[in-house]
């Protein structure tokens, strides 16, 4: 049997949301790991690239942020952050956009800006960044939640989801079809119902029970009726986001916490 | 002459580029974002306690943080800021808006800068993604409310499309690769934001890693994200942007990122970091000399970039000159005495 971690199984199972010569727009973290496993596995030809205007990069290891050095060697168009939105995001041309989630309402609206009221605030996020346009026109977003949360009304709305649902969506102005759908969370996949709009539980993950996942949502959740369980990570699957994303594996928290020590001792060494 | 910065050594220190053109009140964009973050320039703003900034901030990771700190900023127009603290500590940014010192206005990546590129092309306003009008950053408005979004009916189809105003920043601070001591820089890599917070400001400071000779500049001219004559200032600053990092140049400090992190944490130890690295050196020079008295000169030389290099582009052509070496034309086919003659017999003159 396959050992796996937590962060494992949300890559290898959101890696297969790309398809073959995708283009692909991709956020650090957990979700660049999966555009990176889907490119080394089934989807060599995807064309992944950043807000910061790197197009068809080609990373060795899981990047620090969308526009360190790991993203550029040897990608193929350099342009710049209006180049990116104008004439790709908005022309239409994004096939997928993989993005980490705050927080969440059940129609998919997105909050990535601040908990609580604006101005009298519990935490301030690190805003909306590239999602609205993201999550406004890219064909299909694919979301991934670790330490994010579902709620009945998200304090602030960064990104678009399907707004009040139904058709609302369409009726603003979206591209038909696009919006996000498929979330990834700990314990299992959400998919939207093609009328309502309203998110359900797709799939749960080997080992997770219903009644936590249920408890992580603040209102009905509507269940599959064909719930199916996800499959674990392959040991291939586990082997290359280990060799190219170790940190993303371990988690947030472990990756803190195995990376103080060596930290603390150069912060402790003074040069002698 | 209309422009204002002519063909001039414009070589200069931080010190003096900020003396001359950054201001008190002024606004003010950070080229670049993320990489090649204009530090060594941030920190002299810093150190000669500007006030009342208005900072377009178009993706932070602490410098926004060592701007408030530094008591710098007003005025906050950001679209997306680095956050590594858990929920229940409090950022520097927070605490900063909490006691009112800061306003903030927020915007998304695209929107935010395409104000910029709207100044930069002299337009008033530019239509953006018009989705943007379904979420907050559309809906919430602070103190730039009434400014920051609106909707026209495009004149061809009808159709209502959410527009940006165009702005021009004072002053944009930069930090490139390389400059001539005109001005023209060149910056490769992730190129974000920087060619249109430059072009929209009306002062461009820049900071480089080496200043070269003309020719460097004039053999790669598409590399040059900025033109001299929009540039007040070249300030040849190595390691200009430490802790971010520079393709060709060095890496990402997360030693010194992660010093920084822990101790901005809280107001104490924010106060600390910014009376030893920023109050406690006088210049660039002397903060890379502390940064070798406190950890050793090897951790900086970890982060030397290896050379990956770009294959240079063939600016060749026949360089065919209007006289060949015989002193014939190759238009004409005849000589310069034969073509002063034939402007003679047709009449080509008009002096008499």
């Amino acid at each position: 049997m396959v050992k796996y971690t937590e962060s494992e199984i949300i890559v290898a199972n959101a890696a297969r949301e790309i398809e073959d010569g995708d283009i692909v727009v991709i956020g650090q973290g957990i979700p660049m790991a999966a555009g990176v496993l889907a490119k080394a596995t089934h989807a060599p030809n995807c064309i992944i690239l950043t807000e910061a205007g790197l197009v068809d990069i080609d990373p060795f290891r899981n990047p620090l942020h969308i526009a360190d050095p790991t993203c550029t060697r040897g990608y193929a168009y350099s342009c710049d952050m209006i180049d990116v939105f104008a004439t790709i995001v908005n022309r239409g041309l994004v096939d997928v956009t993989f993005l980490g989630v705050g927080q969440m309402d059940r129609f998919g609206n997105m909050n990535s800006t601040v908990f609580g009221d604006y101005d009298d605030f519990r935490m301030r996020m690190m805003g909306a960044g590239g999602a609205p346009e993201f999550f406004g026109y890219a064909r299909k977003a694919v979301l991934t939640m670790r330490g994010g949360r579902f709620v009945e009304k998200v304090d602030y709305v960064s990104s678009p989801g399907y707004l009040d649902g139904g058709d609302a969506r369409d009726r603003a102005g979206f591209p038909p079809g696009s919006g996000p759908k498929v979330v990834y969370g700990t314990r299992g996949v959400f998919r939207f119902e093609e009328e309502s709009k309203e998110i359900y539980l797709a799939g749960i993950f080997p080992g997770r029970s219903l009644e936590d996942i249920r408890a992580e949502v603040p209102w009905d959740l509507e269940v599959a009726a064909d719930l199916e369980e996800l499959p674990a990570p392959s040991q291939e699957e586990v082997d290359l986001i280990r060799e190219f994303a170790p940190e993303i594996a371990a988690g947030r928290k472990l990756q803190v916490e195995l990376s103080i020590p060596r930290i603390m001792n150069i912060l402790a060494s003074r040069a002698g | 002459m209309l422009t204002k910065y002519m063909q001039e050594d414009k070589r200069m220190t931080a010190k003096e580029a900020v003396e001359r053109f950054v201001g008190d009140g002024d606004s003010l964009v950070i080229g670049n974002c993320l990489y090649a973050t204009p530090y060594a320039l941030l920190h002299e703003v810093i150190r000669q306690g500007r006030k009342d900034l208005t900072v377009f901030q178009q993706g932070g990771i602490d410098e926004i943080d060592q701007l408030i700190l530094g008591g710098c900023v007003s005025r906050l127009l950001i679209a997306y800021n680095f956050r590594i603290a858990g929920e229940r500590m409090e950022t520097v940014l927070e605490r900063a808006l909490r006691r009112g010192e800061v306003e903030i206005e927020d915007y998304s990546n695209y929107t935010l800068l395409a104000m910029l590129q709207a100044g930069a092309m002299g337009y008033p306003f530019l239509p953006v993604m018009s989705g943007i009008r379904e979420t907050d950053v559309c809906r919430v408005e602070r103190f730039c409310a009434g400014q920051k979004f609106d909707e026209v009916e495009c004149p061809f189809t009808g159709e209502r499309v959410a527009v940006v105003r165009g702005r021009n920043p004072d002053v944009a601070v930069v930090h490139v690769q390389r400059a001539d001591k005109y001005g023209n820089a060149q910056l490769w890599g992730a190129l974000i934001n920087t060619k249109w917070a430059c072009l929209a400001s009306s002062r461009v400071i820049v900071s480089c890693e080496e200043v070269v000779d003309s020719e460097v500049i004039r053999r790669s001219p598409h590399l040059t994200v900025v033109p001299g004559f929009r540039v007040c200032a070249v300030v040849e600053e190595p390691w200009g942007a430490h802790p971010s990092e520079l393709l060709g140049f060095y890496d990402y400090d997360m030693i010194y990122r992660s010093l920084l992190f822990m101790q901005t944490m809280s107001e104490e130890g924010g106060k600390a970091f910014m009376d030893e690295w920023v109050y406690g050196v006088a210049d660039r020079r002397e903060y890379l000399q502390h940064y070798a008295d406190r950890f050793g000169l090897r951790y900086l030389n970890e982060l030397k970039a290896r050379p990956y290099l770009s294959v240079p582009a063939d600016y060749g052509a026949t360089w065919r000159r209007a006289w060949d070496e015989n002193d014939v034309s190759f238009n004409f086919q005849m000589t310069r005495g034969e073509f002063l003659q034939a402007l003679e017999e047709k009449g080509g003159f008009v002096s008499g």
